[in-house]
């Protein structure tokens, strides 16, 4: 990915309205008695599309927007995204994305790892109070949820990141027509 | 080249997670920084037109969820609505008897709001997205006089306390949150049972009256409200008398053994639009 200015302002937007979309509509809803969280897919979608560096830069960012709204404790969620974004954009570093499917299912994947680890961060540094088991049932239909959204959120980034894309920008010239004798 | 990159990627990725560290390390158990009040006052009118921008379609997938729900619950609701007609018999008989034991002893009618609080209303236009966070922003801050600590409630009963204020916004800690602690009381006849309401993290339908007295024993289906209590300077949050929940599951075992009963919240903390802010 090429970021030029212009980019980095489509980035933040795209970090900006995931994070209302999250906190106005998609922490209100509930479905199997589950909120879908698309933060880790969104981080998930940059790091496929821009690779490790954009990836974990995101995941940062959107982590530390999000404690910051939420009043909580600095660093937690920027740790977990960043991780996310990273590995999404080591996995676009060392295979190609030439299947379809491979975006929702690394945001399914990468979205259980990230309710993990936040789980795991929060029980070092500690619960006081009982944990009840549905949290495991949580963490999987979230990550079911991730699956579905996973698509829409990552053609939606895709699309509005298209010209700062290398191999979109690649396909689009050879794609161009060709006059005979030009 | 290539060296150079990867060199520069690895530098950029350790400055983050040590950025991430040294902020956890520096916020941790501080819930209202000036870079979160800051960042809250300026995206607050931004959540606020979201929230009411999506509200339709967070209704109609709200509506679907409920409806299959609610199937389930009929058969539990019906033989619900039996022991409440029996209790309502008994309320207001109890109400009526209080109504003139209040006007023998030139007490002031209280109403359903505790003493010397003013309500304020505001909407919830934000939900923390993981389980592990139970806390909602809602509309209304300092310049409508909501102060941290103020509780808050809605119409069915306790809901949480402000942690954070900004001038248009302020952030509510629910009773579901692992952080939250309320000193509470079993209703029984005679007397009420004291104990500490705390949450079981990831089960907001589940609350925990723990440190009862294992000598008194906590029966299922009474009421828990708040204990107010104040004592050597020191101060309840929660004023007496806010309905919390119901006890559901009372075994003797387990109050003898950790001393600790089940409550179902009244408020329904999965699906809060408005509450209600007790300023003073």
């Amino acid at each position: 990915m090429i970021v030029t200015p212009r980019i980095m302002v489509r980035i933040v937007a795209i970090v900006v309205a995931a994070m209302l979309l999250q906190l106005s509509f998609f922490s209100q809803v509930e479905v199997l008695q589950t909120s879908p969280d698309i933060l880790p897919a969104v981080a998930v979608s940059l790091g496929l599309l821009g690779g490790s560096l954009a990836g974990a830069v995101s995941g940062f960012a959107i982590g530390l927007l999000l404690d910051c709204l939420i009043v909580e404790a600095l660093g937690a969620s920027s740790m977990v995204l960043l991780s996310v974004g990273y590995l999404a954009g080591v996995y676009r570093e060392r295979f190609d994305v030439t299947n379809s499917l491979v975006p929702p299912l690394l945001c399914m994947g990468l979205t259980l790892l990230a309710e993990a680890s936040f789980a795991a961060l929060q029980l070092m540094l500690g619960v006081d109070a009982p944990i009840s088991a549905l949290i495991v049932r949580d963490m999987v239909i979230k990550s079911i949820f991730a699956f579905f959204l996973g698509v829409p959120i990552y053609l939606g980034i895709r699309r509005a990141l298209r010209p700062a894309l290398i191999e979109d920008q690649a396909v689009r010239r050879s794609a161009q027509p060709r006059m005979m004798g030009a | 080249m290539y060296r150079k990159q990867v060199r520069r990627r690895r530098a950029v990725l350790a400055l983050l997670v040590v950025s991430s560290f040294a902020l956890l390390t520096a916020t941790y158990g501080q819930r209202s920084g000036g870079l979160q009040r800051g960042v809250s006052a300026v995206f607050g009118p931004f959540q606020e037109g979201a929230d009411r921008a999506l509200k339709p379609a967070r209704d109609l997938v709200n509506w679907f969820d409920q409806t299959f729900e609610a199937r389930g619950q009929n058969e539990r609701l019906q033989d619900e609505v039996e022991q409440l007609r029996s209790e309502v018999a008994a309320g207001k008989v109890a109400l009526s008897e209080n109504n003139q034991l209040r006007k023998l002893v030139g007490l002031q009618r209280a109403g359903e709001l505790p003493l010397g609080f003013e309500p304020v209303t505001g909407r919830v236009i934000g939900k923390s997205p993981t389980v592990w966070y139970s806390t909602v922003t809602i509309d209304h801050g300092t310049s409508s006089g909501v102060r941290v600590n103020d509780p808050v409630i809605n119409g069915d009963g306790l809901v949480g306390r402000i942690t954070s204020a900004t001038r248009g916004t302020a952030q509510v800690t629910l009773i579901t949150d692992h952080t939250s602690a309320v000193s509470a009381m079993a209703l029984t006849e005679d007397q009420g049972i004291q104990g500490v309401i705390k949450p079981e993290v990831g089960n907001p339908d589940d609350l925990i009256l723990d440190f009862i007295d294992s000598n008194q024993h906590v029966r299922t289906s009474q009421l828990v409200v708040t204990a107010g209590f104040k004592a050597r300077g020191l101060a309840s949050f929660y004023p007496y008398g806010i309905p919390i929940g119901r006890v559901t599951d009372a075994t003797i075992a387990e109050q003898e053994a950790s001393q600790q009963v089940h409550v179902r919240p009244f408020a329904d903390l999965r699906n809060l639009q408005f509450v209600q802010v007790l300023t003073k």
